[in-house]
């Protein structure tokens, strides 16, 4: 026991050192022009896109194997839910867009609150997601649940893309939210500004992809005719 | 931005306009799943999926505006060549499996 | 042009001078200079290479007479996975774009640094912690993995052993690939210097940037595959297991989605690397300079709507099979025009053979008989007799090492001057070269017989007639293990007791050549205008 102690002790200025390293790396500024920044991010964005594609590929052959399958399993999603989720998100895509033009008009205060309004309508998002599953489980419908392994196979490849696509999604939300946060503490505190818009800029362009990711999640899984 | 380092400005009524529309089209969506369209249905579906989300592209994403640098004009409709011919060749082996 | 006496009004703080005020592990870790970045990729990747090539040694010798050696089946089933996953994933992709792209990129195109150097330096970060997981993923669980490189489906859903973390490992170093190629794309767009067109680019940066875009557009492919496989793993969702009506074919479409354009992020680069070296020891301008750069291109193209051609005999239709095999003998084309450029740059030039172009000419002999090796398999109903046998093991070798390898080997002995200041002791290379050469082909010729009399591959133990095949590979293994050491203590040596290196020791006439060896902190004081093509005016040797 001492031992240990005596070995954290004797490599404590090591870290000490070593986590003002970091601190000096995070501190570093580098001249960045703007298109560049939105370059890397609408890269980032096509590689995300290829993420969900994969997924698209496998839904689609699925889906032509199993169309009646498909169908059947669909109509025991709620829908409801899906269609005010979905207005949900174009609603907080408007709010975002908002608040990006209003940073730079320089109106920080409307900018921050629209922040605030995208970051309630994306927790609302999730909070249903999480009534929407919570009551699948409950009726037993969730991967590999006894439950489902009684039906036929379309069904329960159906669920199974249902919760890895719309999983991988909320996924995607979820680190929307938190980057959302992250950028309403650098506008309060003046980090990122009027002349310095565009880490708020890439947000809205990553919170826009979650958004038309949804926009054909919600008629593939809720609307399958 | 715009190419060369003006920032685009779109008013708040672009915006919302865009999204009123968006709703729309969700609306119909919706609604539109509830009739009998036979094989057209999905084709329906994907079709207003496509147009809301180049709305979404086009004005919230600004790319609309970026046009003048080739990368940005390109990287979506190259993006969708290659996912659909991805899907595409996938299917020349499942569906003549 | 007076390149040389440029770089002397330049000599300042070379970027290995030390800032102070930190331990110089912190201040290597936490540097966001794309060189030092260049160097940490040396040395880790290099580090995995070495234990790559103890693993394949260790296999050759089991294999070294038939019936148990030394070792257990299972024992022989875990090396050749982790030989294939600390190769490729660990070596061969992000080799060279991580070292030499990170080093020269800037440099060739006249910028100080990369687009983006923190995000540089995070890919670095997270390609150590992919590392790192891949090496825990051994010790725990219930023993380390034996599904092969590919994890095909079920087997690896099926396996006790510790798939889940190995997998995760490699997702995460999909990661690190993919932001260097963001980098690197943003790079290119954005920071060439003034003059430098897209048509003055060196060669090297047409083949990084067409190599980025594959790994910015396609790894994410493997990232979801492989993430689908953990979640099969952890919860079952049933999408690749059959017994729930999944279709395991489908795991391999996916899976070769990205890695059949993965070996083309390996290849891509070392053609870049080849097209460097050749003009400058032929001291010629290079033939066919947009042949090559649009060649480049159609590769990655063409090259991403292949990957059927790893599945004929997988139960895939027969349809698709005729199209993937027609497409491949189509991607087969601009390889070959690289092939041709390159000889006809050598023609009538004033070839002087240094290590680095006995390297370049190796490759072009060794790929050669890779590339055409690789035809046969494109043939359909050749591939059903040549699939998973020694065949396609000797193929492979001879298109990534003696490839991409063998281009590394030569992009070390080109670029050493400029990356350490220090010249390489040249007569030892041409010694270790005949030791690479001859072990080389005894090593993986006798593969390609082998696999043609129908040896599988992956095979612990084999029929005696193969014997004597399998006995002169295990040879060749030693005096190809023996070249290596040759050629990388020659290397060490020269680090440390190598003459001062000269800013242009062959000649070259791309810009990392008009700057102090090694290069000083942000590459240029004033950034160069550009005012003439990649290799015009090669300007001869000090």
């Amino acid at each position: 026991m001492t031992g240990a102690l005596m070995m954290v002790g004797s490599v404590y200025p090591e870290i000490k050192i070593g986590c003002f390293g970091f601190y000096r790396l995070l501190k570093m500024k580098y001249y960045q022009d703007e298109t560049s920044s939105k370059m890397g991010m609408w890269l980032f964005l096509s590689s995300e896109i290829l993420l969900f594609g994969g997924l698209f590929i496998l839904y689609s052959v699925y889906r032509f194997k199993f169309s009646h399958s498909f169908h059947l399993a669909a109509e025991a999603l709620n829908r409801p839910i899906g269609t005010v989720n979905t207005l949900l998100l174009l609603t907080s895509s408007l709010t975002i867009a908002l608040s990006i033009s209003s940073l730079k008009e320089g109106k920080r205060s409307v900018s921050l609150l629209s922040l605030i309004a995208t970051l309630l309508l994306g927790l609302l998002f999730l909070g249903l997601k999480y009534v929407e599953w919570v009551e699948k489980i409950d009726h037993g419908i969730y991967p590999n649940s006894p439950r489902l392994l009684e039906r036929n196979s379309g069904e329960i490849l159906f669920f199974g893309l249902y919760y890895s696509m719309i999983g991988l999604h909320g996924f995607h939300v979820l680190i929307g939210l938190i980057v959302l946060v992250i950028m309403g503490i650098l506008i309060i505190k003046g980090k990122v500004n009027e002349d310095h818009f565009i880490p708020l800029e890439n947000t809205g362009l990553y919170w826009h992809l979650v958004d038309i990711l949804w926009v054909f999640l919600f008629p593939l899984f809720y609307l399958i005719p | 931005m715009g190419m060369r380092g003006k920032p685009v400005f779109l008013s708040p009524k672009t915006y919302v306009w865009v999204w009123m529309i968006l709703i729309f089209l969700t609306g119909l969506t919706v609604s539109f799943a509830g009739m009998d369209w036979g094989r057209w249905g999905m084709v329906i579906l994907l079709l207003v999926a496509t147009i809301k989300s180049s709305l979404i592209l086009n004005y919230f994403m600004h790319l609309r505006y970026e046009k003048k640098i080739r990368l940005f004009r390109w990287i979506i409709p190259g993006i969708l060549l290659l996912l659909v011919l991805f899907i595409g060749f996938t299917f020349l082996d499942v569906v003549f499996r | 042009m007076d390149a040389v006496r440029l770089g002397e009004t330049q000599r300042g703080k070379h970027f290995y001078h030390s800032e102070g005020g930190l331990h110089w592990l912190l201040e290597w870790i936490f540097s966001t200079d794309h060189k030092r970045i260049g160097i940490l990729y040396l040395v880790t990747i290099l580090s995995f290479f070495f234990i790559g090539v103890s693993l394949g040694f260790l296999m050759r010798l089991e294999l070294i007479a038939p019936g148990p050696t030394f070792m257990l089946p299972q024992t022989y089933n875990t090396l050749f996975t982790l030989h294939g996953v600390i190769m490729i994933f660990l070596f061969v992709i992000p080799g060279i774009p991580a070292i030499f792209g990170n080093f020269f990129l800037p440099i060739q195109i006249g910028a100080r640094d990369v687009a983006f150097p923190k995000i540089n330096l995070l890919s670095w970060w997270i390609y150590l912690i992919g590392a790192l997981l891949a090496i825990v993923s051994l010790f725990t669980g219930e023993g380390p993995m034996d599904t092969g490189w590919t994890f095909y489906v079920p087997y690896s859903l099926r396996t006790t052993v510790n798939v889940p973390l190995a997998v995760f490992a490699v997702f995460i170093l999909g990661f690190s690939s993919i932001l260097t190629g963001i980098n690197f794309i943003t790079t290119i767009h954005r920071l060439r210097a003034q003059g430098m067109h897209w048509f003055r680019l060196p060669l090297f940066i047409w083949s990084l940037y067409a190599t980025a875009w594959v790994q910015v557009l396609v790894t994410p492919v493997v990232g979801i595959t492989l993430l689908l496989t953990l979640l099969e793993r952890l919860v079952g969702v049933g999408i690749f297991d059959p017994a729930k009506g999944g279709d395991p074919i489908l795991y391999q479409h996916l899976f070769w989605i990205y890695s059949h354009p993965a070996v083309y992020i390996m290849i891509l680069p070392a053609m870049g690397v080849i097209s460097e070296i050749i003009p400058v020891f032929a001291h010629r301008t290079i033939f066919g300079y947009k042949a090559i750069v649009f060649s480049s291109l159609a590769i990655a193209s063409v090259g991403s709507l292949v990957w059927g051609h790893h599945m004929f005999v997988s139960g895939q239709s027969d349809l698709a099979s005729l199209i993937f095999s027609l497409l491949t003998f189509l991607v087969a084309v601009p390889s070959a025009i690289k092939v041709f450029n390159w000889v006809a740059t050598l023609y009538k030039g004033s070839i002087e053979i240094k290590p680095p172009f006995l390297f370049a000419l190796t490759f072009i002999f060794l790929f050669s008989i890779g590339g055409l090796t690789g035809l046969f398999q494109g043939a359909l109903a050749t591939d059903v007799h040549l699939h998973d046998t020694y065949w396609v093991v000797g193929h492979f070798h001879y298109v990534i090492f003696g490839g991409t390898g063998f281009a590394i080997f030569g992009a070390l002995h080109y670029w050493f001057p400029k990356m350490f200041g220090k010249m390489v002791y040249e007569k030892i290379p041409f010694l270790a070269w005949v030791f690479l050469f001859v072990g080389f082909n005894t090593l993986y010729f006798p593969m390609l017989i082998l696999g043609w009399k129908g040896m599988p591959r992956r095979y612990y133990d084999y029929l005696p007639p193969f014997h004597s095949l399998q006995f002169i590979s295990t040879i060749g293994s030693w005096i190809l293990i023996a070249g290596l050491i040759l050629l990388f203590g020659n290397l060490f040596y020269s680090l440390f007791r190598g003459k001062e290196g000269e800013i242009n020791p062959w000649g070259g006439a791309t810009l990392e050549w008009q700057i102090p060896s090694p290069p000083p902190k942000e590459n240029f004081k004033e950034i160069p205008v550009v005012d003439r093509g990649p290799y015009d005016g090669w300007v001869g040797l000090s």
